[in-house]
């Protein structure tokens, strides 16, 4: 079926007109959105991510996008929830390698320094054919920026700030026509003492907590080589140790700890055609997580290859094929899997304002199939009037995810049965953007979902185990905008977004459905910044609406607003060394809140940062 | 689980004490939890939302989360136990403290927070708490450090002492001066005496014990394994076995209750991987033996409250989100259901 639908896509293959060389100037990386039209992907700007270097995903993700963050404490364990969905229904990738763990099935994103990435994206929606396993509310994409021929650069930056925080990032790379290489070393440290109210003792006393202290290390190496005019080699390894003491939930008093170290490698080979690219990838991910004594280690192996064709004006396509490999070694049990993938995706464009694209993709894994994943969109521009452009974005996809090793071979309790998870979603949204002395920009999208075969680990008597049991219907309006202006020498810039999401469970009560545990129905963000030559003031607050505790008729955890300033000085310089500065006031009004019931978080804290840039 | 009859005869004492106070105190108003019944909800691992319902059954009215409610703080563990002694509800969080409140008004009276692992139950005896700890898990959770806990005064304060016992503890029971312990992993009833606080006496019984209860004035312990329940009593005198019954009962669970004409209900479950849950319902005075008077799944708990003649079973719903009780009467018939908290585990009936 996939073979046909290719030789059926390959007929309209014309002899090529316009050439699209893509000759090795710059490090090649395949755009994650090239065959994601209709579909919503936010990208995060490179100053937005200077500003969190000493800070992880999850708190970027947290206070800067319209998903929600699952924080267990500060430091502490970070789960992503895309559109009402779990933690496990997020695929996140670094330079298209995944880095999920496959006995967890998730990413923890306090462990995900962004001091590591250059570029951080999101994709909105079930996107089983374009990006496989675990893509069902969405994707993570992380990845490296490097370049070519940009001589020697170095760099150190130092953070100081409450509760004990040091946190130091060194980064040096050289790069010539030929060769780009990139070191970067971290090393992040908080003693993690705050104050918080103590609601599980009497009189409610102010204590400090004193079981949270984080440190966390790693380096990154990035490196790339243009073999020749026609052939690039591109190869990254990430190494990152954490060893946290888990902050109690208030009320017990656990003396957890929990040791996590990961090493990631990938290496591609680009081979560029006239007219396409090929792209052979290998990756390995180990990671090793100790609880107390108890320790768990997965392998995951990845072999890859496609190819990526402009085969007539307009039409592109890709096909490839992928073979993944997974070994776990678990404080229980210890098993393998195999998975072997093929897809294909193929974009229309027959004028220069509208472009479809159509993905499948096929998946075999321990000698079960997951049933065909097809999905389509569309980015039509439907409108053009001067300074301003309208642009319909549709989607529609299904998405799946394989249930994890734990869930399979969890000893006792594990349940080798298990179906995977599935998702078909559908969403349509418009862009409007208006370039002028204001430059306005707004985005709306609807979606809807569904999730069936939902994992859930349920008690038997005294024994856990999983179970395809849930089934949830998703539906929700995000909403996005943008302005920039000047006032004289001062420019302005802000953003806001809002989200409704409604996660309605249909397991628990089908006449009567409700909101999904730890699900807010409204979250918004919204920053201000202002500029003003080298100095820039920087005011962004997060709003997290009410959510329940667990399912049916749980308790409701009040709403939470989280306001953060940051000031910054970049004028400093001494010849060509430049020497930015900034300061960082977060939780600046001192809000007792809690992201997960009984989990404190810090109040008010100070960060203050040198930089040297060579 | 504590044996919630024993608390019931506390109750009655505490009631007879009111009475015969009349004179010189005045009447002590009604509070406004004093009659109907305490529903005790476990709350989740690692979330620590035990909390208390007060259901009144005369005008059907449920309320919930009265600790929080009347404290206006969260109770914020996982609550294992209560305990009515003393004019007190002693609440038991098995994630380290003891909450002591008015049982009238639900308002705190004291606590214990410091110096405690993992508290199972509570007695009083000489004006001092005695609690079950099982001690901190080790590396492989075990439990080789269990404890009594002491402390003085009925209104918490800080542990005196520790008196290391067999692994995991349970119930208490108190005779005179002596405490009963339950030793459930090594089948072992310990007893302590309240004012040397010192143990005094071992005696090795069959299964694995749990809960005290007490009828036709005798002193029973209740012990289970895989394939029969036990019961055995004690002389209360020189501190001796006394009489023993085993029963073919397999399956069963910590939890019981005990209803009318000396009738024992008790909780099966066949755990993993079926798991199917009953209720089994025995005597220790005559043939009664019904091993699946109800059969379900999720059952979590059980009670019976004597003065209606209705028995009241938990349901925990997969701890996914807030639990379910199940009201039935002595022939079977359901009459009702109530939307608890999370885990419901137990009832105290007033």
């Amino acid at each position: 079926m996939m073979l046909l639908v290719w030789v059926f896509f390959g007929l309209g293959i014309s002899p090529v007109q316009d050439t699209v060389s893509l000759a090795p100037v710059e490090v090649y990386a395949p755009a994650v959105d090239r065959f994601a039209q209709g579909q919503k992907v936010i990208s995060f700007e490179k100053r937005e991510l200077q500003a969190y270097a000493s800070r992880s995903i999850g708190d970027l993700l947290q206070e800067k996008s319209p998903v929600f963050v699952r924080q267990y404490g500060a430091g502490m364990l970070a789960s992503l929830s895309f559109r009402g969905t779990s933690a496990g229904h997020t695929a996140v990738f670094w330079n298209g390698l995944p880095i999920s763990s496959p006995s967890l099935g998730q990413s923890d994103l306090s462990v995900l320094p962004v001091a590591a990435v250059d570029q951080v994206q999101l994709q909105f929606g079930s996107a089983g054919a374009l990006y496989g396993n675990e893509a069902i509310g969405g994707s993570l994409h992380l990845s490296s920026q490097t370049d070519f021929k940009k001589g020697f650069k170095g760099g150190f930056s130092q953070a100081f700030g409450s509760f004990g925080l040091s946190n130091s990032i060194f980064s040096g790379g050289f790069s010539s026509q030929k060769i780009s290489l990139r070191s970067r070393l971290y090393r992040q440290f908080s003693r993690n003492d705050f104050l918080y109210q103590d609601l599980s003792l009497p009189g409610t006393p102010e204590n400090r907590q004193d079981h949270a202290q984080v440190e966390q290390r790693g380096f990154v190496q990035d490196f790339a080589w243009n073999l020749n005019f026609s052939s690039q080699i591109k190869a990254s390894v990430w190494y990152h140790e954490a060893d946290r003491e888990i902050q109690p939930v208030m009320g017990s008093k656990t003396q957890d700890q929990q040791k996590d170290a990961s090493i990631r490698a990938v290496v591609d080979y680009f081979r560029f055609g006239k007219k396409s690219v090929l792209n052979l990838k290998t990756g390995w991910v180990r990671d090793q997580l100790i609880f107390n004594t108890s320790k768990n280690e997965t392998s995951q192996f990845l072999l890859a290859s496609d190819w990526d064709i402009q085969a007539t004006k307009d039409w592109t396509f890709k096909l490839g094929a992928r073979a993944s490999f997974i070994e776990g070694d678990l404080s229980t049990y210890s098993a393998t899997d195999r998975r072997i993938e093929g897809y294909q995706s193929a974009k229309w464009t027959p004028n220069s304002a509208v472009a479809w694209s159509f993905n499948l993709r096929q998946v075999f894994f321990s000698e079960k199939i997951i049933p065909f994943l097809p999905s389509f969109g569309l980015d039509w521009q439907f409108l053009e009037k001067g300074n301003q452009q309208f642009l319909l974005k549709a989607s529609g996809g299904k998405g799946f995810k394989i249930p994890t090793l734990n869930d399979r071979f969890w000893e006792p309790g594990g349940n080798p049965d298990l179906l995977p998870e599935e998702s078909i979603s559908a969403e349509l949204g418009i862009h409007w953007t208006r370039k002028g002395d204001i430059n306005l920009e707004s985005q709306v999208t609807y979606y809807l979902m569904q999730v069936d075969n939902w994992i859930i680990w349920m008690p038997k008597g005294s024994i856990w185990s999983p179970e395809n049991i849930r089934e949830v219907r998703n539906q929700g309006i995000e909403w996005e905008g943008k302005a920039s202006w000047k006032t004289g020498a001062w420019g302005w810039k802000t953003g806001l977004s809002y989200t409704f999401s409604e996660a309605l469970d249909q397991t628990t009560d089908s006449q009567n459905p409700r909101q999904l545990p730890y699900t807010p129905k409204h979250q918004a963000n919204g920053t201000l910044e202002v500029s003003k030559s080298k100095v820039a003031l920087e005011l962004n607050s997060s709003f997290v609406g009410s959510r329940t505790i667990g399912t049916g008729e749980s308790r409701s955890m009040n709403p939470f607003q989280v306001w953060n300033a940051r000031l910054s000085y970049s004028n400093l310089s001494w010849g060509k060394v430049n020497f930015p500065l900034s300061f960082q006031i977060l939780n600046l009004f001192n809000q007792d809140y809690q992201v997960l019931y009984l989990r404190a978080m810090p109040g008010r804290s100070y960060q203050i940062n040198f930089t040297i840039q060579i | 689980m504590t044996n919630y009859f024993k608390k019931q005869i506390w109750a009655l004492a505490v009631l007879l004490i009111a009475f015969s106070c009349q004179d010189n105190g005045g009447e002590k108003p009604q509070g406004r939890y004093d009659s109907g019944v305490y529903i005790m909800n476990e709350g989740n691992l690692g979330t620590n939302d035990g909390e208390v319902y007060h259901y009144n059954p005369g005008l059907r009215a449920l309320t919930g989360g009265i600790f929080e409610f009347e404290n206006k703080r969260p109770f914020a563990g996982l609550l294992e136990d209560m305990v009515l002694e003393e004019g007190r509800l002693y609440l038991v969080a098995n994630t380290g403290k003891i909450e002591i409140v008015e049982p009238g008004n639900f308002r705190s009276l004291g606590a214990v927070t410091g110096d405690l692992d993992q508290p199972r139950s509570l007695a009083t005896a000489r004006g001092k708490l005695f609690i079950s700890d099982y001690g901190p898990y080790d590396p492989s959770f075990a439990t080789p450090d269990s404890y009594i806990a002491i402390v003085d005064g009925l209104d918490g304060g800080t542990v005196k002492k520790k008196i290391p016992v067999s692994n995991k503890p349970e119930d208490l029971f108190v005779s005179g001066k002596n405490v009963f312990v339950a030793g459930s992993e090594e089948g072992k009833i310990e007893i302590i005496d309240a004012e040397t606080e010192a143990l005094v006496k071992t005696l090795e019984v069959s299964g694995s014990p749990v809960q005290f209860f007490e009828q036709r004035g005798d002193l029973w312990v209740y012990s289970y394994d895989d394939s029969k329940v036990y019961f055995q009593s004690f002389h209360l005198d020189n501190l001796t076995k006394k009489e023993f019954r085993e029963l073919p009962i397999a399956q069963a669970t910590s939890r019981i209750a005990l209803g009318e004409d000396d009738r024992i209900y008790i909780l099966t479950s066949s755990g993993w991987p079926d798991y199917k849950d009953g209720i089994a319902v025995v005597s220790i005075y005559d043939t009664t033996l019904i091993p699946s008077w109800k059969t379900g799944s999720g059952f979590y708990g059980i009670g019976y409250d004597q003065e209606r003649r209705e028995i009241y079973v938990a349901n925990a719903k997969g701890f996914q989100g807030n639990g379910e009780v199940i009201i039935y009467q002595k022939d079977g018939k359901e009459i009702g259901k109530l939307g608890v908290g999370r885990g419901p585990s137990g009832f105290l009936f007033r």
